[in-house]
Order: structure tokens, then sequence, then C-alpha cells
């Protein structure tokens, strides 16, 4: 408060420019005595250079001098003042409205006439004072303004740039995937992440976090992490939900949090794994045209303690051709130019309206477009469809394993058992895989790995302990026979146990890992089973169906079974990667 | 006002009645509204009759107040919704933490 | 003939509070000040300068009503005038009466002044 008025009272320096002498005087005499600095000239051009040096307040200008008038010298002065407001009064005593009129053009603010008031002069003065520090402050402000938002602009590219570190796209870019995101879209609150699993298949997560720009972005980069660092050890989505909402959880306050939905796809089995938090309805679309809708029926992620928190996913059988559609809240909320938006209407109508050959990416998205008339990215669409495969066979995880300096562990030995209730709840598989991935030389051969772990742990727990057929399986009914009666036997397992062993020894050329897998079931007769004799059917009952069992022995170098065939060993060798110089070929 | 309060009959139960669109602009008064630390209210209303839009902060906002009544000691029902709102809830499963009628 | 006075005391007595002890120095100057607007309107007439005239005469004008010499403005208004409708035979005369007028300005300053 004292500031502005210190402001208001502080004295100015004015131009005045009159060829009169004697009503010069007495203006700058006038003035003087009003407390103000004065600076007086007798014409125009004088009053121009005396402007550019002195950069008075106020200007007081007759509109009448010799050499250069007052009009001209009124428009040189107030582009000099740019975007300064300098008030510039007339002094004058014409009285034509014309005149007046071009006065007010040439850039003028008012008028003083002759004689000169005292009063009026000083009331005009302090008013123009007024609005000359007003825009000075609102000029300051709006500098101000300015500036923070370039910084904010900055740093939410910087931000951008760490997240695109941690959130890569995975494999988005796979063949069987279709997307679209808006590089803006994590301001959104926007993610979407792909991910191959070690034996096959695929997991996806697409997420929608509550608000807008930073505070929306930042939980996204721990998910990321969560997503990425467990898809690539081989957990299932089950477990990096529930990590992802633990993480959620305790990170973000209260009232905050993300919806989200996650797909995990196996092509072996032909079957989707669905689980939907808050997100609008996915779709299953089937090469036959059937529709069929995935509703959200879990709180979204963040919400709920890690005791009370549903993992459980909704199971789905899919063949190759069928494509799983996913979005988020954007989507829906796409406006028309009328404030109409594409609603849940919009999505499936047009759905509805697919022919065979459309494919429902393209035509969700030039539905939406055709919506609201809008070819442009500023968008806030997040949008993924997911085709489902043959079985894509092994390994498709890239090699992205980064040389070790370290030699790793050469000879070792390690049993890792799981017993009774832990068999229903825990997966050893990660762990074992980690185990292995220690040894450099494994390290490129993850997929090959973690596919025969998974196939000795799946055959040693589904066909070993609880005895399901697997010709169950690969029937559209029996699929959803064969997990409810799985789930059912897993309450039963008192007295059950799966036991691996592995060993690690480095050779000449490479090493030699062994594994021991041992469960605690009826074993079945690998002596005369029909898969170890070549020429057979692939769908057989009992254990090892032939798929099973041919994928074992294509991928180790030795199988062997002992007791009553509840005891599995495999040889897994592997070399020394060859430089080109000690290459033969 | 968008926010209105009052306290029902027995003293014990404050009913908040939100006007127009439930959304980030209502934030203060909605916490305003609840936060007065009132020993004798143990039960709250959240009327909805008015309502006609509901978005992901306003869904924020009914966590706050429920973490602030007790989390999942709390009792808090939301009536009186219109279709578009009770779509809005029902698709985030909302249900699984209020009382909705 | 208007009724306009010679002198407008009471302008003259702001003034005088305003310039306080300036009060001398400003009537020298517009005295000497006018005495070049006169010669210069002579001059413009000779050239047959309408556009001169006019705008000395519009200058001289303002002198004039700020100094308080009533009389002497109105004949300045007159001649701007007629300067600005380039009737320049008409103003012939006019200049003759500034010019008396002026005289008669200038015996009531000097009045002012003494005492």
């Amino acid at each position: 408060m004292d500031d502005s008025v210190a402001e208001h009272s502080r004295p100015l320096r004015i131009l005045i420019a009159d060829d009169s002498d004697s009503d010069r005087l007495i203006l700058k005499t006038l003035l003087k005595r009003l407390g103000h600095e004065v600076l007086d000239v007798a014409n125009g051009l004088d009053a121009v250079s005396v402007f550019q040096r002195e950069a008075p307040d106020l200007v007081l200008l007759d509109a009448l001098m010799p050499v250069m008038d007052g009009m001209e010298a009124a428009r040189q002065i107030k582009l000099l003042a740019g975007e300064r407001l300098v008030p510039l009064i007339f002094l004058t005593s014409l009285s034509e409205a014309g005149a007046l009129a071009r006065c007010l053009e040439a850039g003028g603010d008012d008028f003083l006439g002759k004689p000169y008031n005292r009063i009026i002069i000083e009331a005009k003065i302090k008013a123009f004072n007024r609005m000359r520090l007003m825009h000075r402050t609102l000029s300051d402000q709006r500098d101000l303004i300015r500036e923070r938002n370039r910084q904010l602009t900055e740093e939410q590219e910087i931000a951008k740039r760490v997240f695109d570190n941690v959130a890569h796209s995975g494999c988005l870019d796979a063949s069987n995937i279709r997307y679209h995101a808006s590089p803006q879209s994590i301001f959104n609150g926007d993610v979407l992440f792909a991910s191959p699993r070690p034996a096959g298949g695929m997991l996806i997560f697409m997420g929608d976090f509550t608000g807008h720009g930073l505070p929306a972005a930042i939980g996204a980069m721990p998910v990321a992490e969560i997503f990425y660092g467990m898809a690539n050890k081989g957990f299932n989505g089950q477990d990096v939900l529930r990590e992802i909402n633990q993480k959620l959880k305790r990170i973000l306050p209260t009232g905050m949090f993300c919806c989200g939905a996650m797909i995990e796809a196996d092509f072996k089995l032909n079957q989707l794994q669905v689980w939907n938090g808050g997100q609008p309805d996915g779709w299953l679309i089937r090469t036959s045209g059937e529709l069929q809708a995935l509703p959200s029926r879990h709180l979204p992620l963040g919400i709920l303690a890690p005791d009370q928190f549903n993992a459980d996913f909704d199971r789905v059988g899919a063949a190759p051709g069928d494509r799983v559609l996913m979005m988020t809240d954007g989507f829906l909320e796409s406006a028309d130019s009328a404030g109409n938006v594409f609603g849940e209407q919009g999505v499936t109508g047009t759905l509805d309206r697919l022919d065979g050959g459309d494919h429902p990416f393209d035509a969700m998205m030039s539905a939406v477009h055709r919506f609201t008339g809008n070819f442009e990215d500023g968008d806030d669409l997040t949008l993924c469809c997911l085709e489902m495969m043959d079985e894509a066979g092994l390994a498709t995880l890239p090699d992205r394993a980064a040389p070790s300096a370290l030699a790793g562990p050469a000879e070792w030995r390690c049993s890792y058992e799981i017993r009774e209730r832990t068999l229903g709840e825990f997966s050893p598989l990660p762990l074992l895989l980690h185990i292995c991935m220690e040894v450099p030389g494994l390290r490129r051969k993850s997929g090959e790995i973690y596919t025969l772990l998974a196939e000795l742990y799946n055959n040693a727990l589904e066909h070993g302990v609880l005895e399901l057929p697997s010709e169950w399986k690969h029937s559209p009914e029996g699929f959803g026979r064969y997990y409810a009666e799985r789930d059912r036997r897993l309450a039963n397992v008192e007295g059950h146990y799966i036991r691996f062993t592995l060993h690690h020894s480095l050779k000449p050329d490479g090493g030699r890992l062994r594994v021991i897998c041992e469960d605690s079931g009826q074993g079945f007769d690998f002596h005369n089973h029909p898969s170890v004799a070549p020429g057979n059917s692939p769908t057989m009952s009992g254990r090892y169906a032939g798929r099973g069992l041919l994928l074992l022995k294509r991928l180790a170098e030795t199988i062997r079974f002992h007791e009553q065939g509840n005891h599995v060993e495999i040889v897994y060798d592997w070399q020394f990667a060859r430089t080109a110089e000690n290459r033969d070929d | 006002m968008p926010i209105q309060t009052r306290r029902d009959d027995d003293g014990q139960t404050l009913v908040i009645r939100i006007e127009g669109r439930f959304d980030f602009s209502t934030h203060q008064a909605f916490r305003d509204a609840y936060e007065h630390g009132d020993p004798n209210i143990r039960n709250y209303i959240v009327d909805l009759s008015d309502t006609t839009y509901l978005d992901s902060s306003a869904l924020g906002m009914l966590l706050l107040l429920r973490d602030y009544a007790g989390g999942d000691s709390a009792g808090i029902v939301i009536e009186n919704c219109n279709n578009d709102v009770r779509r809005i809830l029902s698709i985030s499963n909302f249900e699984q933490l209020f009382n909705i009628r | 003939m208007t009724d306009k006075p010679h002198l407008d005391e009471e302008a003259l007595a702001e003034l005088r509070d305003v310039m306080e002890d300036e009060f001398e120095v400003l009537i020298q100057t517009y005295v000497a000040d006018s005495r070049d607007r006169i010669r210069g309107l002579q001059e413009a007439l000779r050239a047959d300068d309408s556009d001169a005239f006019a705008k000395t005469a519009h200058s001289f004008k303002g002198s004039c009503i700020n100094i308080g010499a009533p009389r002497l403005g109105e004949l300045c208004l007159k001649a701007e005038i007629a300067g600005k409708e380039s009737r320049l035979d008409d103003a012939s005369g006019l200049v003759d009466d500034i010019a008396q007028e002026f005289e008669q300005v200038i015996a009531g300053l000097d009045g002012l002044m003494v005492g």
C-alpha cells in the first residue's frame, strides 16, 4: 500500500512542446509548481529527439508548430514509446471537430485548451498518471505470467523425456497390435503399455490417471517400471496388477486413482484373460462378427488396500483372428462442435455396423473423427486393438540383456520346493528364471529357459498334482470346466509338493543347466507314452499332451523320466557366442 | 449455491446436496461442507437429485469424504442419482465402497 | 467592434499568482514574441502566403488568450479565418487593427507592472 501511494505522488518528468515562448513559459512554471520536472522545446523535431533521449513520463504537445508539427511528432513519439504507455496531451486552441479528431488519430490521448487552467491541468496529469501506472503493472504481470508459462512448458518437456525413457513402447509396434495414443496423452493421464511374455503371449495395460498435467503424469512412471520389469521376468497379469495397485495406493493421495484395464493374451491356449477396473467396456470382436463386451467389474487402481484388492481376471476363449478393442474415457467424451459426445452409443453403433472386411480399429478411429469433425492431433484419444495370433512358438522377447561385466556364477546348485497351499498361491517361475539369468550365457536364452520351466511346472501342477485331463482345455466348453475344476482341486492339496532342483556347470564351449522337476502326483507310463514314439496324434489324454513333450524335446539336449514319471530331468546346453573372427561360415 | 447442507432429524446425519455439475470447481465447497469436526455426525448422505454431471474429480472427492468419515467403517449413502450419474458410479464400481440407492 | 476588454484582469491576477517573481519575465517574453508575430503577419501579407498568415495568426491568438488579452485574441481569430479562406485583401486592414490593439495591450500591461 505504501509503495503505490509513493508511486502515485512521485514527481513526473514531463516534456512540453510549444512554439509560443510565452505559452511555454506559463506551462513550464505551472508544472514546476506542481512539483514536476519539465523539459521544454519549441518545435516537433526537438520534441522527438528529446523524447528519445530523456524518456519522459508524459508529453504535452502543441498541435501546430514549425519544422515538424504536433501531429507528426505525436506519431513518432508513440512509435518510440512502443509498449510503454506514455500519455500524450495536445495543447490547442483548435475548436474544429475535424482538427481535434485528427489529433486523436495521430496518437493523442487528450486535449488541453487555452487559456491554461491550473486545476484542469493538475487533474488531467493525475488521471493519466494513474492510467500509466496501472498499465505498467499489467504489463509486468503479463510478462511474469508469460515467463512462468514458458518454464512450465519446459519442465513438462523434460518430464516427458524422463517418462519416455521409462515407458518405452514395449511391443506396441508388434504386427498384431494397432493403437492410437497422442504423444501428449501422458499429460491427460493416459498410459498404454504392451509387453511380450517370456514363454509367448502378450500383456497389455491401458490406464487413465485422474487429473491433468504433471500430477496425472507422475503416477505413470512407477507403473511403467512395474509393468515392464515384471512382464519381462514372466510374472502374470494378476501379480503385476497387485503390485501396481499396492504401489498406487501408497503413493497417490486419497482421491486420486487410476482406471485401468489389463489383457493377458495366451496364443497357445487361445485364451484371453481380462481385468477391467473403471475403464469403459472393452470389446471382443470374433471373426464370426459376434461381439462380446468386457465391462468394468473392479474398482480403479490405487483405492483398495492390498488385502482387499481383487485381481481376479475373467477368462474368455479367443481364436486367431479374433480382436480385442480397448479405449479410455477420452474416447467416449470426444465431442462435436455442438457439445454432443461420442459416448457408448457411438462405440456400439460403429461396432454394429462393422462389415466383414472392416478392421475395428480403423472403423472406430474414422467414426470418432467423422463425429467430431476434427482431424488434428490435439486429441485425448487412446485406443488399442489386439489381434489373436497362432501360437507364436518360442520366445518372442527381444534380446535386451546387456552384456555383464561380471562373469556370473558358473558352478552352482539350488533346490526350491513349494508345498500344499503355496501351490495354488504362488508361481516359482519368475524366481527360478531369475536365478538362471544370473548366468550371462543363459541370458539371451531367457525365452527358452522360461518355456522349459513353465512346461515342467504346469505339467507337474495340473497333470501331476491336480490330475486334470488336458483335453478339456482344447474345447470351448471344456475350457471353463477345466479352470473351474482347477480352482476346486487347488483347495485340496494337503501333502502335495513340487520340487525344482537346478544344477549348472561350465563346459569347454559354454555351459550346462540341469533341471529336475519332481512332484507328488501319480506319474504316468512314460515308457509307453505315445508321444515318445514318432508319428503320433497331438491330442492325447493324460499327462504331457503331445505338444508339451515335443516342445521339451526340441528345447532340451536330453530329457529323461524317472520313478513313476513324476520325476523329470532335463539337460540344457548353451555355447559361448562366437565372434565374427572365429566363425567358420 | 451449488452445495447445500442440512442436518437430518436425529442430528447425527449430515445431508450434502450438490446442484448442477459435480466437478473440480466444487472441490473446496464440498470439503468445507463436511470438514467441520462436529463429533455428533455419524452418517453422511450425499444427495444427487439435482446433480447433472459427475466426473473423475468428483469420484475423488467422494473418496476423500469416505476417508474423512472413517474409511471402511464410514457410513455414507449416495442417493437419487439420475441415469448418467448412476452409470458413471457403476463403471467405477463405486457400489463396492458406497451404499448407492 | 466587440465589447471585449483589452485586458482580462482576473486572468492576469491568476498568472501573477502562478508566475510569482517570473511575472515580469513572462510579460517581456510575451511582448517580444508578439512583435515577432506581427512582423510575421506583415511579411506573409506581402508574400501573399495565406497559409503562413493563418498559422501565425493562430499562434498569436493562442498566446493572447493565455496572457489575458481577449480583444487582441479575437482580432487574431478573424485574421486566422481570413488566412484560411485565402481572403488576404480583407486581411490588410485587420493587421493594422492588430498592431493598434497591441499598443493598447502593452500600455495596459505597463500600467500593471508599475506599483
